[in-house]
């Protein structure tokens, strides 16, 4: 195996262990402004991810997707959110459904679950086998924290982080799709995060808060 | 050919962004259905003759199947958008909404029929998520239009979930990916769907069934299936009845479509079994919670959502059964609800024009109050509730055929069990609102104070006389059109007319080869 090769080993390992240790810090977290910061690192690491493979695969598209992720997912959705949040006046989560050390032992367990049951050899095999992992266990792991968690914007935080982990699970399978591809879906994101951050002013006008227990007018 | 069905609801947009004459918006709507609906004809007509074949490597492409799915869409967002006038008018002159977000809707409007019909058009996977996460994020601000706050919590519950699930699509959509890959040698892989489907045999079996059980829970939420179907009651009865019209009628038989070209894909690679199994899972635990629901909804356009999980239940459960008769009873039954399901929603925003409720309690003696409305509106309970001689009984019927000749008792036992239940339950919410013997009160004046933009002035004599012409004109003109909605599943329950059968026997040919 040439000598490159266990050079990208360790980086994109690294990488990635970033990512999930990004994703798993959200369950600490209290201040939205750290969720921003959490989710801006983690937006900026997918994006290097990219460039360090484009870099080692020779591959020019992946420059392209990685530019793309890092102006949208780390700059343009956390400035938009940033703006949000400060415009409706929220710093803090309020206190989880669940505790923090709870949740944090959930989500380790989350992780082991994915690390157990991917192992078994399904498909994957390669530089990306640890990449898969954990994209799955950061999806797992962002949609927990989007059920526990009961302000709309960390809902919103969590959702853009599920993104991610799904934005890694498709890059390591594919190595990154054709370029249009790639433009489409972070397109799509993009609008998601403008009309979810419209909606969640109207939730704040027609709510007065946004805690969302207070969204139950609707049942059965 | 292909390209104009989708420019000419974006050029429509386009005019309702620009525009802020009233008259004129309304008409590029109306315009735009009405010339995507008749080039779905022509293409139709084509398709029979044989006419539509995909060109290699082509992004747009349409077969037989795609062809039925764009005249479902086409004509049901032309219906809708003639009776759009009169709600959202309606709407307008009572100050439900005002001048912007009634231009706010038809834009939208034209945008979500836009994104609905990229849906089938498009021959690659990952495309075809982006048109359907498009039409999330567009039917959304529809749902969230009155901005109360039902309506915003009902929007907030929609996109997210939505957004969610099909999030597990998309990766699905991946590792189907990951598996032509693999089956290529290792080398790029493909998401043409023609590409997929001739490689389909050599992909690796256990990657294209996870992939499969993804796509079937990710586009499943969007369709509706229980049990991950619980944005679907807030979003259709909190959206303007015309958008409820469209999510129900043919937004769910969009994501069911995503669902059906991926089943395609896993069962020329597992077999049959596997795609039967899924869709029967989440067949029956549709129909059977829809049908326990349905015993408790007090308000007639949730008990309509409802009944829009069990048809999609149906509909799942006829797609399993398989064999000759299941998928043709599957397409058919798309087409039957597609026409039945708005056209009770459109019946249910008359009936809240009148009475200003639709909680079925409230709500008696329609039609000895609205005889004509009340009358197509009894029979298009009887035709969702499976009654002959509406179509919904020929394709359900089907169904039961193909159920039974595939020897799925139980399965079959269980959907008899809970269809009762669903009779019961339509009939007796819907029963009451319709014969009941109290009339309901007398309709509200006209409102003088009619709110308009502030650059039309208020109306004043002669120009009342012309505003109440208007009125009744597009009143008649919406009639017309559910009387012809009406009729049509009446008449597919008595025979199946020579092209759609053709045109659903050529789709269902595809799904089954």
């Amino acid at each position: 195996m040439p000598k490159e090769w266990v050079v990208v080993y360790s980086i994109t390992d690294f990488i990635t262990v970033g990512m999930l240790l990004t994703v798993v810090a959200m369950n600490s977290l209290k201040r939205m402004e750290s969720f921003l910061r959490a989710y801006t690192i983690n937006s900026i690491l997918l994006a290097a991810l990219m460039a360090v493979s484009a870099f080692y695969l020779d591959a020019a598209h992946l420059y392209i997707a990685a530019a793309v992720t890092l102006a949208s997912k780390g700059v343009a959705i956390p400035l938009l959110l940033r703006k949000v949040v400060r415009s409706l006046k929220i710093t803090h989560e309020a206190e989880p459904n669940i505790n923090t050390p709870l949740s944090l032992v959930i989500s380790s367990v989350l992780v082991v679950i994915v690390y157990s049951s991917l192992s078994k050899g399904i498909f994957i095999e390669g530089f990306t086998e640890n990449t898969l992992k954990v994209s799955i266990s950061i999806i797992l792991i962002s949609l927990f924290i989007m059920i526990t968690r009961k302000k709309a914007v960390t809902q919103v935080i969590g959702l853009l982080l599920m993104e991610n982990g799904l934005f890694l699970a498709g890059f390591s399978l594919t190595y990154g799709m054709s370029t249009i591809i790639e433009l489409g879906v972070v397109f799509d994101v993009l609008m998601g995060a403008i009309i979810l951050g419209v909606f969640l002013s109207q939730i704040k006008k027609t709510f007065i808060d946004l805690d969302l227990d207070k969204l139950t007018t609707l049942k059965g | 050919m292909l390209l104009p069905l989708i420019l000419i609801p974006l050029a429509a947009a386009l005019v309702c962004l620009l525009t802020g004459n009233r008259r004129v918006y309304e008409y590029a709507t109306v315009l735009s259905c009405a010339a995507v609906s008749g080039m779905a004809l022509l293409m139709a007509d084509a398709a029979l003759e044989g006419g539509m074949t995909a060109r290699p490597g082509g992004a747009i492409y349409a077969d037989a199947l795609s062809v039925f799915m764009i005249v479902v869409i086409t004509l049901l967002s032309l219906a809708t958008s003639v009776y759009s006038v009169e709600y959202m008018g309606n709407e307008l002159e009572h100050g439900h909404v005002d001048g912007k977000a009634h231009r706010y809707y038809y834009m939208l409007y034209n945008l979500f029929v836009m994104t609905m019909l990229l849906v089938p058009l498009v021959n690659n996977l990952a495309v075809m998520w982006m048109a359907i996460e498009g039409t999330t994020l567009v039917s959304a601000l529809l749902v969230g239009l009155y901005r109360k706050r039902q309506s915003v919590e009902a929007a907030w519950k929609y996109i997210i979930l939505c957004t969610v699930g099909i999030t597990f699509a998309l990766l699905g959509t991946f590792i189907v990916y990951y598996a032509s890959s693999g089956a290529s040698g290792g080398g790029k892989g493909a998401l043409e769907w023609t590409t997929l489907m001739a490689m389909a045999p050599s992909l690796n079996p256990a990657t294209v069934r996870l992939g499969f059980i993804l796509i079937v829970v990710g586009y499943g939420t969007k369709a509706g299936l229980a049990p991950v179907h619980n944005w679907l009651p807030d979003a259709h009865s909190e959206a303007p009845t015309p958008i409820s019209a469209l999510l129900s009628g043919i937004l769910l038989n969009c994501a069911f479509y995503g669902i059906i070209r991926f089943a395609v894909i896993a069962r020329a690679s597992l077999g049959q079994p596997f795609v039967r199994d899924m869709m029967f899972l989440f067949g029956i635990s549709s129909v059977v919670v829809a049908s326990i629901f349905m015993l408790i909804q007090r308000n007639a356009k949730r008990l309509l959502a409802y009944s829009s999980i069990e048809h999609m239940g149906i509909i799942a459960l006829s797609f399993g059964a398989g064999g000759p008769f299941g998928f043709y009873a599957a397409l058919l039954h798309i087409f039957n609800h597609a026409i039945g399901k708005p056209l009770m929603f459109f019946v249910t925003g008359r009936i809240k024009g009148r009475c200003d409720t639709v909680e079925t309690e409230q709500v008696s003696g329609v039609i000895k109050a609205m005889p004509l409305v009340g009358t197509v509106g009894f029979a298009g309970i009887m035709a969702l509730a499976g009654a002959p001689p509406f179509g919904m009984f020929i394709s359900e019927f089907l169904m039961l055929k193909a159920l039974a000749s595939g020897g799925h008792w139980v399965i079959m036992g269980v959907f008899l069990a809970a269809g009762g239940v669903v009779f019961y339950g339509l009939l007796r919410s819907f029963g009451g609102m319709f014969l009941g013997a109290s009339p309901p009160p007398a309709p509200a004046e006209l409102p003088m104070q009619i709110s308009s933009p502030a650059r039309i002035p208020m109306p004043v004599g002669a120009d009342v006389n012309r505003r109440l012409a208007v009125r009744r004109f597009r009143g008649l003109l919406s009639g017309i059109v559910m009387f012809l909605m009406a009729g049509t599943l009446l008449v597919l329950g008595l025979y199946i007319p020579g092209p759609l059968d053709r045109l659903i026997t050529l789709s269902a040919g595809i799904i089954g080869r």
